[in-house]
């Protein structure tokens, strides 16, 4: 289901671009205009806007802007530090953070009017899973070499050939469950706001929604960065 | 953030997903057994390929549930433990 209004595809429509009709648009430059497209660029300019404006100078003593972003990047490299070690949090924090950022920001998005969350589409939630999961086993192989595989053969040499397609499954079940969770809530975040908007919205009755919207969002964002933080530990502890 | 609601994402993250998790096992070990019926053995095989990959899925749905289980009751004793 469509927004009834998108600010951003009426502002192109009328620069003249292509805006799809449909879910999926035709030629190359329908798909780029698509809204899910068009407001992960605008959710990307907007982070890095922020970013520019608020951590231009940055000070000895924190003024309000440098003071929210140290709060909210100190929390999280406390917490990937508890969860998956110092090194990996070294490595992989620009990469995770930008992922927390990036999905929460988009979440919150869809509570405005004339705004689209891109995380009620499939293809971006997917995307990023895809990104996390083979992320995950990157990690796998520059950690353990080839006896990464042993974490996919269970602790008795007996029952591989039961165990490894378990093993297998239940990894590859990761990637549906990751991506379909935190499209699956978003989606449906933004179709009660739509159907609610549509019967009583002069009654304000997308209100309360609103208020669960909020809390949907960013518990969805946490979720998915916690669970990314998991694999990546997991992939890189020594097999059972 | 207060404590409280830390937890409680804690909760959500580590938990929330179990339902999510065995669902889409049982459905990859299905969908897999019905593409090596239809389209690997051209159906020659009906049935047989099709309940291996459920038995498959729904053990791989139970193990990903146990895997949930046990790392987080083996979580608060040591972090950096052997599985």
């Amino acid at each position: 289901m469509e927004h009834p209004i998108l600010l951003i595809s009426i502002i192109l429509e009328k620069l003249g671009l292509p805006i799809p009709h449909g879910p999926v648009g035709n030629t190359f430059l329908e798909k780029l205009c698509e809204p899910y497209m068009t407001y992960t660029w605008f959710v990307m300019i907007f982070l890095v806007v922020v970013g520019k404006l608020t951590l231009s100078n940055v000070e000895m003593i924190p003024g309000k802007g440098q003071n929210f972003w140290e709060l909210i990047i100190g929390g999280m490299n406390d917490f990937f530090n508890d969860n998956m070690g110092k090194e990996l949090t070294e490595k992989l924090f620009p990469m995770i953070a930008t992922f927390a950022l990036y999905i929460a920001v988009a979440n919150l998005i869809g509570l405005i009017p004339g705004f689209m969350s891109p995380t009620s589409s499939i293809n971006t939630t997917l995307a990023l899973t895809v990104i996390v999961w083979v992320t995950h086993h990157i990690i796998g192989f520059r950690a353990h070499g080839v006896n990464y595989i042993k974490h996919f053969l269970g602790p008795i040499p007996v029952l591989i050939p039961l165990m490894f397609p378990i093993e297998l499954i239940s990894n590859i079940a990761r990637l549906l469950s990751l991506s379909i969770r935190l499209f699956g809530n978003i989606m449906a975040k933004e179709t009660l706001l739509g159907i609610l908007f549509m019967l009583a919205g002069a009654y304000f009755a997308p209100l309360p929604i609103m208020m669960l919207g909020v809390l949907v969002s960013v518990v969805q964002a946490m979720v998915f960065v916690l669970l990314t933080v998991v694999y990546f530990g997991q992939a890189n502890e020594h097999a059972h | 953030m207060a404590k409280l609601s830390t937890e409680m994402i804690h909760l959500l993250g580590n938990y929330g997903h179990i339902g999510f998790t065995f669902v889409a096992a049982i459905f990859i070990g299905l969908g897999g057994g019905i593409y090596l019926d239809e389209k690997f053995f051209d159906g020659r095989t009906s049935p047989w390929f099709t309940f291996i990959g459920l038995a498959f899925g729904i053990a791989a749905g139970f193990k990903s549930l146990f895997d949930i289980l046990r790392t987080q009751a083996a979580k608060p004793d040591d972090t950096d433990s052997e599985g």
